[in-house]
């Protein structure tokens, strides 16, 4: 089953090209869009919400096209914004009901689902105060409650964990996993941490200056670019001579050595190596993916996806 | 989904299998949602202050002339003098409370929230003018409804002035229009809501000031066309000279005398371009608001 899927998807804007011939397919459960500020995230959705016209190609969104059945796609499908976009003066519950009803659903059905939805993204007693004086976590849960009010079949949210701290950051996609599970919505979850994203999505889609990069189911990400960061004290050199004698290859990053990983053994020669030459080891981590890796490799390495 | 399990509080995630109404109950919520917001409403105690207070000070001429006619037996306000009378009122009201239909929505950015939601951009501006235009209609018309119904009651000597009600009715509507797309307009060009306050109180304080003014003059000088025409600056005389003066006979309620004979096709035609420019603003405002 599609959820959405993109064909040549083109946008111009008058000094900028933000997506430039994007096809995509996206199936149900969690799907992560990755991509630097600017990249054509923001965009994307705009345009899958049928708010904006691509310049070329098309979108469908639930089987739907998002050029001329904007206003069906959006009352089955959620908007989380990466902006603010809460009124102070209004509470919690106040604020979901009225969207609830914005998204068609009769007045107390509206109130039903608000205390629902809002239990659901861990807002208590303090949703019947005014927002003006919420917490950044607080607000993104409102964010998001007014998102799922009406059950939609499928939610856009854009950078939901912004400007959250580490453990509101854990609670944030916590949720979002649930939503994917749990709850049967589907999500379209974009951030510019791949690290993060990781954690939650079945499937991730790479963009940047709005071409595909990279569409990739998340077993797949994981394995394929896999590399260890080492650090040592002095003999940085010899030991990247070393490494790649032994077949291994290295990338220079500053005073650190990535190591790609080819399979376990690497980590078998990177350890006699280090022991042979006698070096003082600082450390080696588990490369944490980042955005940077992915946008150097891929274009030699799956070419059709371009 | 899962069954409910031992615990109560934990009955899972429940889908929504009920009515999903479409654009026309979506625009007629956020216009009572609007509605209420204008008088304040579901919204904190200091918001209820000011709209309350105005109310409060737009009944006290039919109250007064309700008590005149039961005590004194005598004829109390005319119906078409009431809008003219309170003008300054409603131009208060009308200050403090266009900038709260649209400043926050632009200012907080709640407007891409709506967007993304079945109504479009033109039914939501259109909710919200509503709203303003029922909210003015009703502070004028109900003072209005009030005074009648007490002459009703009372029964004074003769028939009631059932045409002079009707006429003021149908001038309130259009005071409302009029003054309502005037007021959002101007307010929507800020997303301050002080700002759009001193915005709109400025526009009313100039034009009357300048029609007193001018009118004054010309009509110290004997030309009396002038200064009957430039009376018409002030929204408020130009709907009474166009609708209750001008379609409905009703007696002049202003200074100097309205412009005669013909002028009145021209002041229709005046309120109604005012009308169009408000809301041609407002969309050039929207639409860039809503591409942002």
């Amino acid at each position: 089953m599609t959820i959405l899927a993109t064909e040549g998807l083109t946008r111009h804007f008058p000094r900028v090209t933000a997506l430039d011939q994007l096809t995509v397919t996206v199936g149900p459960g969690v799907t992560g869009l990755v991509g630097a500020n600017g990249a054509g995230k923001s965009t994307l959705i705009k345009i899958l919400l049928g708010l904006l016209a691509p310049s070329a190609g098309s979108a469908q969104v639930l089987g739907m096209n998002a050029m001329t059945q904007g206003a069906e796609i959006r009352r089955v499908v959620g908007y989380m914004p990466e902006h603010d976009c809460l009124p102070p003066d209004l509470s919690a519950t106040e604020f979901t009901v009225h969207m609830g009803q914005m998204s068609g659903l009769p007045r107390t059905a509206a109130r039903e689902r608000a205390a629902d939805v809002l239990r659901h993204v861990g807002l208590y007693e303090e949703r019947y105060r005014v927002m003006g004086g919420y917490s950044t976590g607080m607000k993104q849960r409102v964010k998001l409650a007014q998102a799922l009010v009406h059950d939609p079949r499928l939610v856009f949210l854009d950078e939901p964990t912004n400007g959250l701290d580490p453990q509101g950051r854990d609670e944030m996609l916590g949720l979002i996993r649930r939503i994917g599970t749990e709850f049967g919505i589907s999500v379209l979850v974009t951030s510019h941490l791949l690290g993060e994203l990781e954690r939650v999505c079945d499937h991730v889609i790479v963009i940047d200056g709005g071409k595909l990069l990279r569409s990739s189911s998340i077993a797949d990400f994981t394995q394929t670019t896999q590399t260890v960061t080492v650090e040592v004290e002095e003999g940085q050199e010899a030991l990247a001579d070393r490494l790649t004698e032994l077949g291994e290859s290295v990338t220079r990053h500053g005073r650190m050595l990535l190591v790609h990983v080819r399979a376990p053994e690497t980590f078998d020669t990177l350890r006699d190596v280090v022991c042979d030459l006698n070096l003082c080891l600082v450390r080696m981590e588990q490369g944490r993916q980042r955005i940077e890796d992915v946008f150097k490799e891929p274009v030699d390495r799956e070419p059709a996806d371009v | 989904m899962s069954e409910p399990t031992g615990v109560i509080h934990d009955i899972g995630y429940r889908h929504y299998g009920g009515a999903r109404l479409g654009r026309g109950h979506a625009t007629a919520a956020l216009l009572v949602h609007s509605l209420r917001g204008i008088f304040g409403l579901g919204r904190t105690a200091r918001a209820k202050i000011v709209p309350f207070l105005i109310v409060g000070v737009m009944m006290l001429p039919a109250v007064v002339s309700i008590a005149i006619m039961a005590l004194l037996k005598q004829p109390g306000m005319t119906y078409t003098s009431y809008g003219v009378t309170m003008q300054a009122v409603l131009a208060i009201f009308l200050a403090a409370q266009s900038p709260y239909i649209v400043a926050p929505d632009l200012r907080f950015r709640v407007l891409p929230l709506y967007l993304s939601r079945p109504v479009t951009l033109w039914d939501y501006v259109g909710a919200k003018l509503a709203a303003m235009i029922v909210a003015m209609f009703l502070l004028l018309a109900v003072p209005l409804t009030v005074l009648y119904v007490g002459e009703l009651v009372i029964d004074l000597e003769g028939p009631p002035h059932t045409g002079g009600y009707l006429t003021s009715m149908a001038g309130a509507a259009v005071y409302a229009i009029l003054l309502a797309c005037l007021g959002v307009a101007i307010a929507s060009f800020t997303p301050r809501r002080g700002l759009g306050v001193a915005s709109v109180i400025a526009f009313y304080l100039l034009t009357s000031a300048v029609s007193t003014i001018v009118s004054a003059t010309m009509d110290s000088v004997n030309n009396y066309t002038a200064s009957g025409w430039a009376l018409m600056i002030n929204p408020f005389f130009l709907v009474d000279a166009a609708v209750q003066v001008g379609l409905f006979d009703a007696a002049p309620s202003a200074p100097v005398a309205y412009p005669d004979g013909t002028s009145v096709v021209l002041q229709l035609l005046i309120v109604a371009v005012l009308i169009a420019l408000s809301v041609i603003a407002l969309i050039m405002r929207y639409r860039k608001a809503a591409a942002r």
